[in-house]
């Protein structure tokens, strides 16, 4: 998020009432994260730093920055969240990402 | 040094000596042999348990996609032959490139059962030759990696 983008948020979030009507509600950006299920890449001792990212790009259209984020997030805490959606788009990304030799797996954001 | 990869306005030229291809030609072959027997363990690496929380889904997940990955591994392989050692890949033979290349490495590291405090080259290391082959195949790798990045968009 840009720093223009963050101050309009911040300014919204204090300008706006604490509780909005439904309709509102449903308007603002829903967080990937609170979709239902998660794509995980796991860290591993063989694939390259680059080559990661590179698929980070590839196959999710990631700006060079945010897959270089993903892929130093995959290394330094061992897994990260590359992508999510319903099940159908998870189990298409994992294979995507087998198909790369990435470590993959899926899970349900609801637990 | 003469890079193997190199970008293009349509793709990315490749420019392997006959020696090197000789040699790749020969562990496509025997990574299509292991691929197609399917029975070595370290093959695993390829294709990890698509979920952690529910054997019985991870199970149904390989049955719905094994077969089509495998497929895919054999086709990639075939497509790297078709061009051979001299020719311009365009963006589905940089994937079939990538991922094979990718592929024999994991297969390769598994074998060695290399892990993060792997240090390149021992030649005492009873395996040397096959260590020398996986960082060669990574050598490639990064070169086409670096070649192709041009193809990604932003």
């Amino acid at each position: 998020m840009t720093a223009d983008a963050v101050d309009a948020a911040t300014t919204a979030v204090m300008t706006v009432p604490t509780v909005l009507p439904i309709t509102e509600r449903t308007n603002y950006p829903i967080d990937d994260i609170d979709r239902p299920w998660l794509v995980i890449v796991w860290d591993d001792p063989v694939n390259l730093m680059s080559y990661v990212t590179f698929v980070f790009r590839k196959l999710f259209g990631y700006s060079k920055e945010k897959a270089h984020r993903l892929m130093m997030q995959v290394h330094t805490e061992g897994r990260a969240v590359v992508s999510s959606g319903p099940k159908e788009k998870a189990e298409m990304d994992v294979f995507r990402l087998h198909e790369h030799g990435l470590w993959a797996t899926m899970e349900s954001g609801q637990r | 040094m003469s890079w193997r990869f190199t970008p293009e306005s349509t793709g990315v030229a490749v420019g392997l000596a006959d020696k090197e291809w000789k040699t790749l030609a020969a562990v496509l072959d025997q990574f299509r042999e292991l691929l197609m027997i399917g029975a070595d363990p370290n093959l695993m690496r390829l294709q990890p348990p698509a979920r952690l929380d529910d054997a019985e889904a991870a199970q149904e997940y390989k049955a719905m996609t094994g077969d089509q990955l495998l497929r895919g591994r054999l086709e990639a392989i075939e497509l790297i032959e078709a061009g051979g050692a001299r020719t311009t890949l365009d963006d589905d033979a940089v994937a079939a490139w990538m991922q094979t290349l990718n592929g024999i490495r994991l297969y390769l590291g598994e074998r060695l059962g290399l892990d993060a405090n792997y240090r390149p080259v021992d030649k005492d290391h009873p395996e040397a030759p096959v260590l020398a082959l996986y960082e060669w195949i990574g050598w490639l790798l990064e070169q086409l990696i670096e070649a192709a990045s041009h193809t990604l968009s932003s």
